[in-house]
């Protein structure tokens, strides 16, 4: 895989035509000094990718909602604090990620699941304890409509603790890299990795089981 | 931004157990493995039809989460939370 490099999120097609980076610090500026057409220049151009960002947390409307809210009081209010020693895009991004999260633990999850559950078991020999393995990959489309697996996973994603999920959502989904993770949610780059994995091994050992196979 | 003087210092790794193998997995599909350590997960590979059935599914998984669909911000929100926006600035221009 290639190294990504910066927090570039996907643009939507429904997003403006892009500004030069020269043209936003201006715009940045401005809103600094409490010009409010300027930020509402700033909102018109990056609403849609908060917006997404947040629901791909949030999971919800109304609370992708709030979190928009939120996050463009801040930029209005915070303004001053972005040094632009990063891209204004990686400030947002951040600033998202983190009023996404604060939202999301407040939100209460239907049930907590055991991820243990799910885990790959081994011998002592250290063979997989339940074998064959079954590769499910191969009856996709003639057993279950892909339609049916998204849900699976977006329902299993939806299980994970909020941390875990931020972890799934910025590497599956944003296409972040590891110490990009890692820096915006202030955990190690190790600890990305090994919640990464756990993760998909739950979200694995979930489909697995919705195929009619042991997870483990 | 891999670490690449941090990846090369790693041990190489035998792997011998499928747990080895399962272990190895998410390093091993970002590239980060070393190559003797590579050589030796792909060889588990080769006898072990056990981990390749697993490592399909693995990435099968990532592919669907790849592929989950989100809306867009419905136009009426955005309306709606730029009046919001708008007010609150209005009322309270200083509070920054
Ligand atoms: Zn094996």
């Amino acid at each position: 895989m290639i190294p990504k490099r910066h927090i570039r999120p996907k643009k939507t097609s429904s997003e403006k035509s892009q500004l030069s980076s020269n043209e936003e610090r201006l715009l940045i500026e401005r809103v600094k000094a409490g010009d409010q057409k300027a930020f509402e220049a700033i909102f018109s151009l990056y609403v849609s990718r908060v917006y997404r960002q947040a629901l791909k947390l949030v999971g919800n409307e109304a609370d992708a909602n709030d979190v928009v809210q939120e996050v463009f009081l801040l930029v209005y209010r915070k303004a001053n604090s972005f040094l632009g020693k990063s891209e204004f895009s990686t400030w947002l991004y951040r600033l998202t990620a983190n009023a996404a999260l604060t939202k999301l633990r407040q939100i209460k999850r239907e049930k907590v699941v055991s991820l243990d559950e799910y885990m790959p078991k081994f011998r002592k020999d250290g063979h997989h304890l339940v074998r064959p393995v079954a590769d499910w990959t191969q009856d996709i489309e003639n057993l279950v409509s892909i339609m049916e697996s998204r849900q699976i996973i977006q329902q299993a994603i939806d299980q994970l603790s909020p941390i875990d999920k931020a972890v799934v959502v910025m590497s599956d989904l944003e296409e972040l890299s590891n110490p990009e993770i890692s820096k915006t949610l202030g955990i190690s780059v190790q600890a990305v990795k090994a919640r990464l994995h756990r993760a998909r091994l739950f979200l694995r050992g979930r489909l697995t089981s919705h195929f009619g196979y042991s997870p483990t | 931004m891999v670490n690449r003087a941090q990846v090369r210092r790693a041990k190489p790794k035998k792997v011998d157990t499928c747990k080895q193998a399962t272990t190895l997995i998410l390093t091993y599909l970002m590239g980060e493995l070393d190559s003797k350590t590579t050589r030796s997960f792909e060889e588990h590979l080769m006898i072990c039809p056990d981990c390749v059935a697993f490592l399909n599914t693995y990435k099968k998984t990532i592919q669907f989460t790849k592929s989950l669909q989100y809306d867009e911000i419905p136009n009426e929100m955005k309306k709606r939370v730029k009046e919001f926006l708008r007010n609150k600035i209005k009322l309270d221009p200083d509070n920054r």
